[in-house]
């Protein structure tokens, strides 16, 4: 397993999804707020800030998660990437990305040789349905990827009129 | 730009912007074609419509139905595009395991929030539309005449120039084999047949014959019943148990600490439900058997003197306005806790078989019921079936999904036998997720004229959003807690609303309407004292306060208060309220006619109540959902409130948390009022301006005025 912080993560995660709500500068009247959050984001939008023009391919990484959830509030989600882990070749990162959340990074993990494999297991906090995308880099530069279509029920009588 | 890899990436890539156009649009769904194979047995033309050679049109229904009536108003939409004729059709429930299937064909299948018509009638209608074009381009294949020389009505394709017809039971195999139309053009307004139409509702013969199948009549061979007990004490856990006295009694089959909560399973309900009662439960409650209700008010009002508050709207200075107004009112409003008390108590069958799962439950979220049963069970989801069923009441209580995990749980411990999951009346009131209690003080500001000039409204209570769903907050305000105060039509230059989020032990829900339950409440009431303080006619003082800004909320005002002959002499003794309010996409306003006897008794005359939902589908059921908000507010109104004492709620049935009589219902006169352009919804907004409109008549009649609900509290009961 990659040697990562989840708890960690996860508090970072909150403080910016807090900070995020502050930095998008509300108008002084708060709407009536839906169930979901955030504007869906293109996959361009999600992946050339870190992949930054290097070769892309959807091939090799493998999500294993449901298909719908009734909330959005602990979502299991596994990924793992076809990597032998050499000294030569293996993963360096893995990103696990939101279309939706007020954070698009939801996780970074920095992994290696050391780690003996390319996987990680963890549970997502989701704004709303969306597709998620993991993201991996290989020591060679290039990256690998692949999506997951992912639907969260709105269960509530919120009057997001 | 990131370099893609074409060959690997193009198709997913135009797949995600699809899909991403899709979901922002609100519409996730396509529509999905079955397997053409058996078009020539049961003709689908899309996912919503079958037709089959006998002329019946089968128009299958996504959401649930509990009582709200969209079963019959959503295929409405459908069939007036499709032109079918409505003695032909028939309804059907489209299910959660084939929306997932067909990866989300049916879109969003939850009955929650009055959206079922709003958000979903345009691919509702454009279901309809399309079959009707694929079933007039089959007409004119076999007629070999152009489309544009064909028409469609009451389920038949016509062709005027050669006076030749054909049903769309000898076209739907033809029709189901043609391409559907990328684009369709939906009717104008003005010519609907069966929008707009009040049509009864399609279950009501079923529901008065008693064939009506609720989740509690869930009936699998072989099926146990089960009868569960959780911990009194909010998120308590069970530390001991000792069910030795019951564990030989016959018909007991096992009983089950499962953590969080107690199971009997027995041949019968009544056997587990009595036999809990004797075994004893040792409960781990921690802190929380300390909580009471003077606890949680004594945090409310700390709220109020909270130094960082979330700042929920924030228009001009009302601060530097209230300073320098000529009069300035105070007040300070409450609501309780309420419990949905739904009469059809949480329920779920569920049967557990190898790696397959069977549920049969009440839901809302039929989506959230699978989704639940197979995180619970550790099954794939593919592997559940969940079979829809009516719900006997919902009001908000069976969207979340705490039950089915219960049921799905004993399941799982009894696998392979199905076991039948009922909560007793007293588990019901005391287990519920209750509508948030709520304190809220005004200060309204009046200026030489006896305009208002300024208002700040401060609400402390606890978030559903961030306690229930844990969903972020912006800028910290659960928009739910505040509602109808931060988007309050008045016009007003100085509106300030802040928000204290007061969280309990107490868990919290959607009930009924929400935040528009209560809130409507106190703006409504102050807007009142305002206007007595400026010395003007409560009509008159709203219409100048809303000003040309609203003027939808203006209308209606005016709709209702003109069907209330507002001004017009009353019977001595009698005196009228009024209020408007407005919430999830409609219009609503409110006269109440009242005397008040020295002895508190309300004698409620007439209750004229309206709505403006833009588009009224079915207007039969619109008048239902009026006439029932009446029925569910006065029951909260006048004795409605959970209160706390040793962590636990005190009230466990109907004789200490009260339901409105027959014998009490006041007349009702409805006001439909669609203006047209717009879809807003119905079952929750109804029942917003009721409670303010009646408490302004209470005090009309009495000159008390109320600030806090219930009515019982005040000393005051509902006269017959």
């Amino acid at each position: 397993m990659p040697q990562t912080s989840h708890q960690a993560r996860r508090r970072a995660w909150l403080r910016h999804s807090l900070g995020c709500w502050a930095a998008l500068g509300f108008a002084s009247q708060v709407k009536a707020q839906g169930m979901v959050s955030g504007k869906l984001l293109s996959l361009s939008q999600m992946l050339d800030p870190i992949v930054a023009g290097a070769k892309l391919v959807r091939a090799d990484v493998h999500i294993e998660t449901v298909i719908l959830a009734d909330n959005g509030l602990s979502v299991p989600f596994r990924v793992w990437v076809d990597s032998p882990m050499t000294a030569q070749n293996h993963v360096t990162h893995l990103w696990l990305l939101s279309q939706r959340n007020p954070v698009t990074v939801m996780a970074k993990a920095h992994l290696g040789p050391h780690s003996g494999r390319a996987e990680l297991s963890t549970r997502l906090r989701l704004a709303g349905g969306q597709q998620l995308v993991a993201l991996a880099r290989l020591s060679s530069g290039e990256f690998r990827y692949e999506l997951a279509d992912l639907i969260v029920t709105e269960a509530g009588c919120v009057d997001s009129s | 730009m990131t370099q893609l890899d074409t060959q690997s990436t193009g198709l997913a890539r135009r797949d995600f912007l699809k899909v991403s156009a899709t979901t922002a649009a609100g519409l996730s769904l396509g529509f999905y074609w079955p397997n053409r194979g058996d078009a020539a047995e049961t003709p689908k033309l899309n996912a919503w419509i079958e037709i089959q050679a006998d002329e019946t049109v089968i128009i299958r229904y996504a959401r649930a139905e509990m009582g709200q009536g969209s079963r019959t108003s959503a295929p409405m939409l459908v069939a007036d595009e499709l032109e079918a004729d409505w003695k032909k059709v028939r309804i059907e429930y489209a299910t959660a395991h084939e929306n997932l299937r067909t990866k989300r064909a049916y879109g969003d299948m939850a009955a929650v929030g009055s959206r079922t018509i709003r958000n979903s009638q345009e691919y509702l209608r454009k279901a309809g539309a399309t079959a009707r074009e694929m079933l007039i381009a089959a007409a004119a294949n076999q007629w070999g005449v152009p489309v544009s020389e064909c028409t469609a009505a009451l389920g038949k394709v016509h062709h005027a120039a050669s006076k030749r017809s054909l049903s769309y039971g000898k076209l739907a195999a033809a029709a189901a084999q043609l391409e559907a139309p990328k684009e369709v053009k939906l009717k104008d307004p003005k010519d609907w047949k069966i929008i707009g139409k009040p049509l009864p509702r399609v279950d009501i013969p079923d529901i008065v014959t008693g064939k009506i199948r609720y989740g509690i009549d869930a009936q699998v061979p072989g099926m146990m019943y089960a009868a569960v007990a959780a911990c009194p004490v909010f998120n308590g856990k069970v530390k001991a148990m000792d069910a030795s006295k019951v564990e030989n009694r016959r018909g007991i089959v096992k009983v089950l600490n499962l953590g969080e909560f107690v199971a009997v399973v027995a041949n019968n309900w009544w056997r587990a439900k009595e036999a809990l009662r004797e075994v004893a439960i040792d409960w781990e409650t921690g802190d929380h058997g300390q909580l009471n209700s003077a606890a949680i008010m004594a945090s409310f009002k700390a709220g109020m003197g909270q130094a960082e508050l979330a700042v929920a709207r924030d228009d001009g200075n009302t601060v530097q306005a209230l300073a320098s107004a000529d009069k300035v009112l105070e007040a300070e409003y409450y609501t309780p806790y309420l419990a949905h008390a739904t009469m059809e108590p949480m329920v779920c069958t569920a049967w557990l078989q190898g790696d397959k799962l069977d549920v049969w439950t009440s839901t809302q979220n039929p989506e959230g019921t699978l989704a639940v049963s197979a995180a619970t069970a550790g099954v794939a989801q593919d592997k559940v079936t969940v079979h829809p069923m009516q719900l006997g009441g919902g009001l908000g209580r069976k969207s979340p999904q705490d039950f089915t995990r219960q049921g799905v749980m004993i399941a799982k411990a009894m696998a392979g036998t199905p076991v039948k999951m009922v909560w007793s009346r007293e588990e019901d009131i005391q287990h519920d997720l209750y509508r948030p209690a709520s304190l809220v003080r005004f200060k309204g500001g009046l200026d030489k004229d006896g305009k208002l000039n300024a208002l700040h409204i401060r609400v402390s209570a606890p978030s559903i959003l961030a306690t229930l769903l844990r969903l972020p907050l912006p800028k910290g305000v659960d928009g739910q807690a505040v509602a109808s105060f931060n988007d309050h039509p008045y016009d007003i230059p100085n509106s300030l609303v802040d928000y204290a989020q007061r969280n309990s032990n107490v868990p919290v829900g959607f009930w009924r309407t929400v935040g528009h339950s209560q809130n409507p409440f106190m703006r409504e009431c102050f807007v009142d004292e305002l206007a007595l303080a400026a010395g003007k006619d409560p009509l008159a003082f709203r219409m100048a306060a809303l000003g040309q800004k609203s003027p939808r909320d203006m209308a209606i005002l005016q709709a209702v208060a003109k069907a209330a002959d507002w001004g017009g002499p009353l019977p001595k003794g009698v005196f009228r309220g009024i209020a408007e309010t407005e919430g999830y996409g409609s219009y609503t306003a409110c006269v109440c006619e009242v005397s008040v006897s020295d002895k508190g008794e309300v004698k409620i005359h007439r209750v004229v109540i309206g709505i403006d939902p833009g588009h009224a589908v079915n207007p039969d059921n619109i008048d239902a959902q009026l006439q029932g908000s009446v029925v569910h507010g006065l029951s909260a109104i006048f004795w409605g409130e959970m209160t706390v004492k040793d962590g636990r709620i005190e009230q466990s049935n109907f004789h200490d948390y009260r339901l409105m009589r027959l014998n009490e219902m006041p007349v009702v006169k409805t006001v439909i009022a669609p203006t047209g352009g717009f879809w807003g919804g119905v079952g929750e907004p109804t029942q917003a301006p009721l409670a303010p409109a009646l408490c302004n008549a209470i005090f009309a009649a009495s000159g008390k005025r109320v600030r806090s609900l219930p009515l019982k509290n005040h000393g005051m009961s509902l006269k017959a």
